[in-house]
Parts: C-alpha cells; sequence; structure tokens
C-alpha cells in the first residue's frame, strides 16, 4: 500500500519535473491563442497606453487570442534577444534591429513575409527595403526615423545646405569665437560609422553594392565624405567638442542627431534656441533611414496570426499612433503622422531621401571594426582619408570574401 | 596632533568619496529644466534663480508608474533567500576544505577555483541552456538557484578560516566534539568579521545585478529592482537622470541599512578577539 | 597572556591519536557531506557550463543556427588572423596596462584607507561609510559623474590642475590617458577591498602591537614589521580576486564608454577596449559565440598563469 503510493508520488514528481522542462516561458494558457510579442520598453507612459490599446483593439477583433507584449530595455535587448534564440525561447514576434534582419533571415531563424499579407506599394520604399535579405522580405517596419542637421540660431541664422556652406558656416563661427566650434563633428566610433553612409549618400555614393558584392566606399563620394569630416574638424577642435552636450551648452553650433533628441533638449535646456534641416549635401540630398523592423521567428507556434499581429501594428489605421509611440514616424503612406513641433518638416523631409544601410550580415562588425578606426585615422590625421578608406575597403573584401 | 592629521586626511577622502552620490541624490530631487548646468550642481536649485527647488515627483513618478515597488519587493524576497542560503552552503564547503581531510580536497579546491577564472560572460548562455532543462527558466527559482554558491566566497572563507587558530578546535576533537559542532559553537562566531564581508559583498552583488535577472525571466512580475529601473528610465531617448537617480537612491537606501548592520557585526568580531587577549 | 592567539598550532600525530577510532573515516564523510552543495552547484552551473563552452570554442557558432565543429580555427584566427579579430591583440595590451595599473593603486588606497579607520574610534562608523559610498552608488551615477569630473571645458579635474599650472586634458578622449584615468576610478571604488583589509586588521590581535610598542618600534616599523606581514593572507587574497577582477574588467568600461549613443566600440582609437568588452562585442553584438568561446579559454588558461605564479611566489616568500 504504502509502497504504492511512493511510487504514485515519485511518478507525479516526475512528470510534474518533466512538464516544467517543456514550458519554459512562453507557455500557452486556457486553449485560447497567446502570442507573445518583443519590443523595447516604452519611451513614456503615453507610448505605453498607445500599445494597450492597439493590443485590445487586435484581441477583440480576433476572440480567443491573447497577445503577451514583453518589454525590453533597448540597450539590453539584442542580448537578451540572442540567448533567447540560443536557448529556444524566442517569442513568436519581436522588433528586430535593422542590420539583424538580412543576418536571421539568411539562417532561418526568422520566416519569410507570407505572400499577400501586405501591398508592398502601401509602405515606404526605404522603410520596406530595411527588411530586405537576398530580395526577398522578412519583416514588417513599423517606424522610421532619420538623423538631420541640428543648428543653434543664435550662433547660425541660416542653415547651410551644401557641403561648402556647411565648412564655410562653421569656420565663421569658430573664427568669430575660438571656443565655440563649428560643429559636433562624428568621431571615429562605431556611432560616426553608423551615421557615415548617409554623408557618402550626399555625394552620389554607395557603401557597398550588395547584389553584386562590390565595396564602394573607397571610391571617391566616400572619400570625399570622410574628407569632409576632416575638413570641418578644422573648425570644430575635438578639446571643445569632446565636453557633455557641447551642442545643447552652446558650445558647438551644430550637430547631427535624430527627433529623440528635440523633446529631451527642449525639457532640459528650455533657453536653446534651435532648429532642424536636412543633412547638407554635396549632389544630391540623401540621409540614412533607422526605426524599427518586426519580425516572425520561425520557432512560433501561431506564424500566421504572428503575421496578423505585426500587419495590424503597421496598418493605416494604426500605424500612425504605433510609429510614433516607437518614437519615429510612420512606414504606411496613409497613415496620420501624429502632429508634431516645427522640426517634424525637416525631419520628414530627410526622410523621402533616406537610403537603408547596406545588407550585409557582418555589417555591424564591418561598421565596429574597420570602417570606425578608418574614420578615426582620418580624423586624427594618421592617415589621408583615400588611404584609411582603401585599407577599410582591402579589409572589409578579405573578411567578406567579395573580388570588387 | 597625529590623529589630527588622520582626521584631516578621513575627511578629504570622504569627500570625494560622497560627491557622486550627493550628485545622484539631489539630481533626483530636481526638476526637468534644472539637471543640466555647467557645472553640477549639488543641490536642487533652481538652474535660473539659484533658489532651492526640491521636489519628490520624480519618487511618486519611479513607485508609482514605474512598478518600482512590486520590483523591489521581489528584490527583497530574492535576495532574503539567496544570501544566506549561499553564505551556509559556502561556509560549510569553505570549512570542510580548510579543516577536513578527506582524499581528493586539495584537487577538488583547484579545479573549483580555476572554474572560477572562466569570465562569467562565456558562461551566460550555457547556463540559461540548464536553467532551462531544470525548468527553472522565468521563475523565481531561476533567480535564486543558479546563483546559490560562490567559488570566491568558499576561497576567501576557507582563507579566513585556515587563519583562525587551531587549537581551540583540537581541544574540542580531542573532548569528543562532532565537526558540526565545532563549525556552529566555535568556527562561526570567531569568523564575524569576515561572514559580515561575504554577506554584504553577496548582497551587494545581488541586490544589483542585472544581466542575469534579464536574461532568465520574461514575466514582468519576477522583475527585481535594477531591472525594473532599467526598464523604465533607461529609455531611446536618453533617459531621464531624474527618474533614474530616484529610482537609484531607492536602491541604494537598503544597502546602506545592511552596511549599518553588518558593520556593527564587524565590530563585535573586534570585541571577540580583543576579549581572548 | 598574549603568546597562545600568536602561534598556529598545527595537528601533531601524538594529538590525534587519543581521538576516537573511526574519526578519520567519519571525517571523509563529513567532510563530502559539507561541500556536496557547493559541489552540486559547481558541477551543475559552473563546471558543465564551462565544458560546453569550451566545446563552442572549437565551433563556428552565431547562436541561432547548429554549431560546426571548425577544430582550432578560433583560436588560431584570433592570435594571428588581424583582418578577422584586427583588434584582438590590441585588448590583451589595454587589459596587461589596465591591470599593472589599477590593481596596486586599488590596493593601496584601500590598505591605505583602512588603516586611516582602524586608527580612530570616533565617527569611525561614519566614515566607513562614507568611504565604502562609492561602491554603492549607481553604475550610472558613477559613469556620469566621472565624464563630468574628466570633462575637458568644465570638469573638477582641470580646473584643479589650471590652479597648479597644468593645462587641461581630454582625458577620456586621448588614448594615452583613457587606462590611467579607468584605473583611478577603480581605485576610488575600492570600498571592498577596504572593509576586507579592515576586517584583517581587526584580526592582529591588540597584544602583538602592544609588544612592539614596549620593544620601542615607532608607527612606520610597527607597520612594515607587524602589521604589513600580518595582512599577508588578506593582501594575497586580495591580489589574486584583484588581478583576477581586473583581466576580466568590463562593467567600468562599459559604463563610461557607451551608452546614450555613445560608442560601444571601446573608446578613443580602441585605448579603452579591454579583453572582456572585445569577447562581449564578438558574444552578443556580432553574432561570433564560438569566437567569444576561444577567447575566453585564452583569457582562463592566462589568468591560470598568472595565478599559479602568484601561488608559487607566495610560497617562495613564505619559505
Amino acid at each position: 500500500m504504502s509502497r504504492g503510493l511512493v511510487r504514485g508520488a515519485v511518478v507525479a514528481a516526475l512528470v510534474s519535473g518533466l512538464a516544467a522542462c517543456g514550458g519554459g516561458g512562453t507557455g500557452g494558457q486556457s486553449g485560447g491563442k497567446e502570442l507573445t510579442f518583443w519590443m523595447y520598453q516604452d519611451r513614456t507612459p503615453q507610448a505605453g497606453q498607445v500599445m494597450e490599446k492597439v493590443r485590445e483593439d487586435f484581441e477583440k477583433a480576433n476572440p480567443g487570442v491573447t497577445v503577451k507584449l514583453v518589454k525590453i530595455p533597448k540597450d539590453d535587448y539584442n542580448t537578451k534577444l540572442g540567448s533567447a534564440v540560443a536557448s529556444k525561447s524566442a517569442p513568436d514576434a519581436g522588433i528586430l534591429d535593422q542590420p539583424l534582419v538580412s543576418k536571421y533571415a539568411l539562417d532561418g531563424t526568422i520566416k519569410e513575409v507570407p505572400a499577400g499579407l501586405i501591398q508592398e506599394a502601401d509602405y515606404y520604399k526605404g522603410a520596406l527595403d530595411t527588411n530586405r535579405a537576398g530580395g526577398k522580405l522578412y519583416g514588417l517596419p513599423q517606424d522610421q526615423t532619420t538623423v538631420a542637421l541640428f543648428y543653434n540660431k543664435k550662433l547660425v541664422p541660416n542653415p547651410p545646405k551644401t557641403w561648402d556652406e556647411l565648412k564655410q558656416v562653421a569656420a565663421q563661427v569658430h573664427a568669430a569665437d575660438a571656443n565655440v566650434a563649428g560643429m559636433n563633428v562624428p568621431k571615429g566610433d562605431g556611432y560616426g560609422a553608423w551615421m557615415f553612409p548617409g554623408i557618402v549618400h550626399g555625394a552620389g555614393g554607395e557603401m557597398v553594392d550588395d547584389a553584386g558584392k562590390k565595396v564602394l566606399f573607397d571610391q571617391p563620394p566616400a572619400v570625399e565624405a570622410l574628407q569632409l569630416w576632416v575638413d570641418l574638424q578644422k573648425s570644430s577642435p575635438r578639446k571643445i567638442t569632446d565636453s557633455d552636450k557641447p551642442f545643447e551648452n552652446g558650445l558647438a553650433a551644430m550637430t547631427i542627431s535624430g527627433p529623440w533628441d528635440v523633446p529631451t533638449i527642449r525639457e532640459q535646456f528650455p533657453d536653446l534656441d534651435f532648429g532642424v534641416a536636412p543633412l547638407p549635401y554635396k549632389t544630391e540630398p540623401a540621409g540614412n533611414i533607422g526605426g524599427e523592423d518586426s519580425v516572425v521567428f520561425s520557432t512560433s507556434k501561431n506564424p500566421d496570426l504572428a503575421w496578423k499581429w505585426l500587419a495590424f501594428l503597421s496598418d493605416a489605421a494604426n500605424n500612425g499612433a504605433v510609429a510614433d509611440a516607437f518614437g519615429g514616424f510612420p512606414v504606411h503612406l496613409k497613415a496620420q503622422v501624429v502632429a508634431g513641433g516645427p522640426e517634424q518638416a525637416a525631419f520628414l523631409e530627410q526622410l523621402k531621401v533616406a537610403h537603408a544601410r547596406p545588407a550585409v550580415p557582418q555589417w555591424i562588425q564591418v561598421n565596429d571594426e574597420i570602417i570606425a578606426p578608418a574614420i578615426e585615422s582620418a580624423l586624427t590625421g594618421k592617415a589621408t582619408a583615400q588611404q584609411a578608406l582603401s585599407d577599410a575597403a582591402a579589409k572589409t573584401r578579405s573578411l567578406l570574401g567579395w573580388n570588387g | 596632533m597625529r590623529k589630527a592629521s588622520i582626521y584631516v586626511a578621513l575627511v578629504l577622502l570622504a569627500a570625494v568619496s560622497v560627491v557622486p552620490f550627493l550628485w545622484m541624490l539631489a539630481t533626483s530631487l530636481k526638476h526637468g529644466p534644472d539637471i543640466y548646468t555647467k557645472v553640477p550642481n549639488l543641490l536642487p536649485l533652481d538652474k535660473r534663480t539659484g533658489e532651492w527647488a526640491a521636489t519628490l515627483d520624480n519618487y511618486a513618478y519611479v513607485l508609482d508608474v514605474g512598478g518600482l515597488g512590486d520590483a523591489f519587493v521581489n528584490s527583497v524576497w530574492v535576495c532574503a533567500i539567496l544570501v544566506p542560503a549561499k553564505l551556509l552552503i559556502d561556509a560549510l564547503a569553505a570549512y570542510a576544505f580548510a579543516r577536513i581531510p578527506f582524499p581528493g580536497r586539495d584537487k577538488l579546491f583547484v579545479i573549483m577555483l580555476g572554474g572560477m577564472m572562466v569570465p562569467a560572460i562565456t558562461l551566460l548562455v550555457p547556463r540559461i541552456h540548464v536553467t532551462q532543462s531544470l525548468g527553472m527558466f522565468d521563475s523565481g527559482w531561476g533567480l535564486i538557484v543558479p546563483n546559490i554558491a560562490s567559488v570566491l566566497d568558499i576561497f576567501l572563507l576557507r582563507q579566513f578560516f585556515l587563519s583562525l587558530p587551531g587549537e581551540l578546535e583540537e581541544a574540542a576533537l580531542i573532548d569528543g566534539a562532532g565537526r558540526m559542532q565545532i563549525f556552529w559553537r566555535i568556527v562561526l562566531p570567531l569568523s564575524k568579521p569576515v561572514l559580515a564581508v561575504v554577506t554584504i559583498t553577496s548582497f551587494l552583488f545581488h541586490w544589483n545585478d542585472l544581466v542575469w535577472p534579464l536574461l532568465v525571466t520574461n514575466d514582468p512580475e519576477l522583475y527585481t529592482l535594477p531591472l525594473a529601473l532599467q526598464q523604465l528610465v533607461a529609455s531611446p531617448d536618453g533617459g531621464r537622470a531624474y527618474y533614474i537617480m530616484a529610482g537609484a537612491t531607492l536602491a541604494v537606501l537598503p544597502v546602506i541599512g545592511v552596511l549599518l548592520v553588518f558593520q556593527r557585526r564587524i565590530l563585535q568580531g573586534i570585541a571577540f578577539t580583543g576579549l581572548k587577549s | 597572556m598574549a603568546a597562545p592567539v600568536l602561534e598556529r598550532v598545527t595537528t601533531g600525530p601524538g594529538r590525534r591519536a587519543r581521538r576516537r577510532p573511526g574519526a578519520r573515516r567519519r571525517d571523509h564523510l563529513t567532510g563530502w557531506l559539507l561541500i556536496a552543495p557547493a559541489l552540486a552547484y559547481f558541477v551543475v552551473f559552473l563546471l558543465y557550463p564551462a565544458l560546453s563552452a569550451l566545446y563552442y570554442s572549437f565551433t563556428d557558432w552565431n547562436l541561432r543556427t547548429e554549431a560546426s565543429w571548425v577544430g582550432l580555427a578560433n583560436y588560431a584566427d584570433l592570435l594571428f588572423d588581424d583582418v578577422k579579430y584586427p583588434h584582438f591583440w590590441k585588448s590583451v595590451s589595454v587589459t596587461l596596462q589596465y591591470t599593472l595599473v589599477a590593481v596596486p593603486l586599488t590596493l593601496v588606497s584601500a590598505l591605505a584607507q583602512a588603516l586611516l579607520l582602524n586608527a580612530i574610534r570616533r565617527g569611525a562608523n561614519l566614515f566607513r561609510l562614507l568611504l565604502f559610498l562609492p561602491v554603492v552608488t549607481a553604475e550610472a551615477a558613477v559613469g556620469a559623474i566621472w565624464r563630468w569630473l574628466y570633462d575637458p571645458q568644465y570638469g573638477l579635474i582641470n580646473t584643479l590642475l589650471g590652479l597648479v599650472g597644468i593645462p587641461g586634458q581630454n582625458w577620456l578622449n586621448t588614448p594615452e590617458l583613457v587606462i590611467p584615468a579607468l584605473a583611478f576610478i577603480a581605485a576610488w571604488q575600492c570600498g571592498i577591498s577596504m572593509i576586507i583589509y579592515l576586517a584583517g586588521l581587526k584580526g592582529i590581535p591588540g597584544s602583538i602591537q602592544e609588544a612592539a610598542i614596549i620593544d620601542g618600534a615607532g608607527p612606520w616599523q610597527r607597520f612594515w614589521r607587524v602589521t604589513f606581514p600580518m595582512l599577508r593572507p588578506t593582501t594575497f587574497y586580495l591580489l589574486v580576486t584583484g588581478v583576477i577582477a581586473a583581466l576580466q574588467v568590463f562593467g567600468l568600461v562599459y559604463v563610461i564608454f557607451s551608452g546614450n549613443g555613445r560608442s560601444v566600440t571601446g573608446g578613443p582609437e580602441q585605448s579603452g577596449l579591454t579583453y572582456v568588452l572585445h569577447l562581449y562585442l564578438f558574444a552578443f553584438r556580432y553574432d561570433a559565440m564560438g569566437a567569444a568561446c576561444a577567447m575566453s579559454f585564452i583569457l582562463l588558461v592566462f589568468i591560470m598563469i598568472v595565478t599559479a605564479l602568484q601561488f608559487r611566489f607566495v610560497k617562495q616568500e613564505a619559505a
């Protein structure tokens, strides 16, 4: 009798242990379908409310479905996602950093967008392109953003439109007051290298031709773009621009940044009179595209539902609010832009000419480990712009195994 | 005269130590526009008028909107279970390694020390695998069990146990006392200073640990304080320093409490050695 | 009155013989039982993860697809392929320099603070708490305040240097100055070492100091002849763990050089790219977990050699 009891208890313990093993994180409940969606933490409480409302609307439209929003600090998102994928506990769907889309697509970690889910013509091309790898679409954009030129109106009454004007204005500012830098010139670090392609496009160039497997950033447009930064630095000593928040404190007359900085500056530096203008260019207006993409993971048990959710977020009715909650602009052409301050026009104009970054799986590594040091060696005068970029291009070809 | 110069040195050192803390406190009490000044204000002053302008709004916000309260409770119970359990496990092992001869002991100790030297970052992903196959992923156990011992602490405790005079224990052994009795009645009371040190460092570490809770939990109800803080304030637009600092100040207060309590323990340890000599 | 505490009594065979028979066998059992929980933890959460990391170090693994065996390629590429890993050796040299500067600076600072605290009675609690504050202050606050202290335009450090006529430096943006600047912050956060030293100091019986005073030793002599030798186990512990921690330094550089759109690539010209930051970038930013694991085992071997040398050195000293 008692032995039977013991055996029963052991079996029960084993079964519950096994059940716990299988459970691991994303267990669904109560017969209905549960969808887990990972996203960055809310930027503001209002953004949280927007997402909450969209979630409720979706659940109402799809009875029996619960959507679980898991919000993760942005700085730690990729680390957490990487280890979740490694331990097979990835969510059904989630936000994915633009440069990661091609990586995840090529090794089958994420699913291809099913045919007929969306009308591609309804979306901004640049934003949609950030979801492509090998010509196929692997995700839906949710918002798009870009960087533009911030200028101090007291020091720069009229924002420069071209590179020549930019250099001239920067030199004038520094000549008038040696303690003020013309511009907060990007540096040779990961962030500076990230900005660089937008400048190269402004001279009519490209970083790479990923279809033809050719490295192009040793060509004249890129060399000229780097030379621009080198020239600008003459009127923008680092001793000034390396101090904390030089633009906000009036120590640098211009800087490059995105819409996310506008409310922060308004709030913390109410006295700063600044404007935002599209980036100056050499031959054609251009810039970088940023923003959030969303994908469905291959391990999802409800991929159709997950795609439905992503399409819902990015459709004409919701995307205006969703994109605003994410801190960018809508990706759906018919979505309503949430009205913002006077600087919004400059960002929207910039977005029209913004380009997606190269869809090369190792791009982050190339960006950080090869291009950033090359930029730095030109900016510190250890090499000319041409030398630095030729050297970097050779390394990139070798790393990627490209010939061109 | 000598005393005076010691105090002068201490005051100078303490001043350097306290500045960031004061800055954290002051920032947590400031209104948005006042936080950024060219030279940091160590007092919550209005940026333009220079008048006193402290506010508790930031605290109300982080407690109210941020769910910092729940996370606080989680952190408390995780530490309340983890720190004593870990201390016990480590002290028992350290005592065996220091005092009880058994075959293979020293080799085993060296192997464990070797394990301590593998950088924690590489172990993260395999550890999550293990936690998951034990069924502890995304659960309270996952926050506790994978941290339940520390080779470093065992090393520190063992060093200390080795430095204790052995004769008391020898005498007790000869009188027929068991190893466990000796451990509880003689070794632990003699080791108060080092136990206090280990408790403080392990509490500090787990109270502030961000990476492990981040990777091992998905459910917001399990979030610990550092995770909730990060969640609440480190927003993509650069964060609101005054919220960060309000949350950080709340997080630091219990640490100071623990520190005060265990300082007294360290002092008791001295009293004990003083009695003996 | 003081003599017995001084000598470390060793267990002579004569004494042991008087214990009851069977005691040794019981000791074996007790020993294993006492270490059992720690051993279980070690096997499950350290040894097994370490062995799987070792396996991954021989593979090409991006965390998402199955790891594919590449033999020693990761190790060979790390050490010799400067296209694939252009900053590997840079990160080694940064870390060594940091360790050589930061560890001694931290120990000296911790010992000095502990000695000062140990010399006073009134206010000791308060000062100990104040000196410990850098350890408990939020990392974000530590990062922010030190970036300000080192700021080239209005940082306090340049202001103070200016008072004595030394020109201000662009501390965190001048490659040569980055390591001293980081080491200084580490020394400032020496609270835990300070507390450990303090515990060590409290463990020195007052009688020994008294005996030295009676012998006519001055404070300086007492420090070198009594205090410092008595603190040897503590110093050794702090040195070993300090070197191990410094070789793995990560949080500090991460706080100083990243966040808020700053670069994660390790400061100006990679001058703050420590070994583990480099490892972290490959593990979680460039998705090269195989290579990251190989890096950690290269580091492990290095740490073991350094630690073994330290142990040997101490044994020779003691002999």
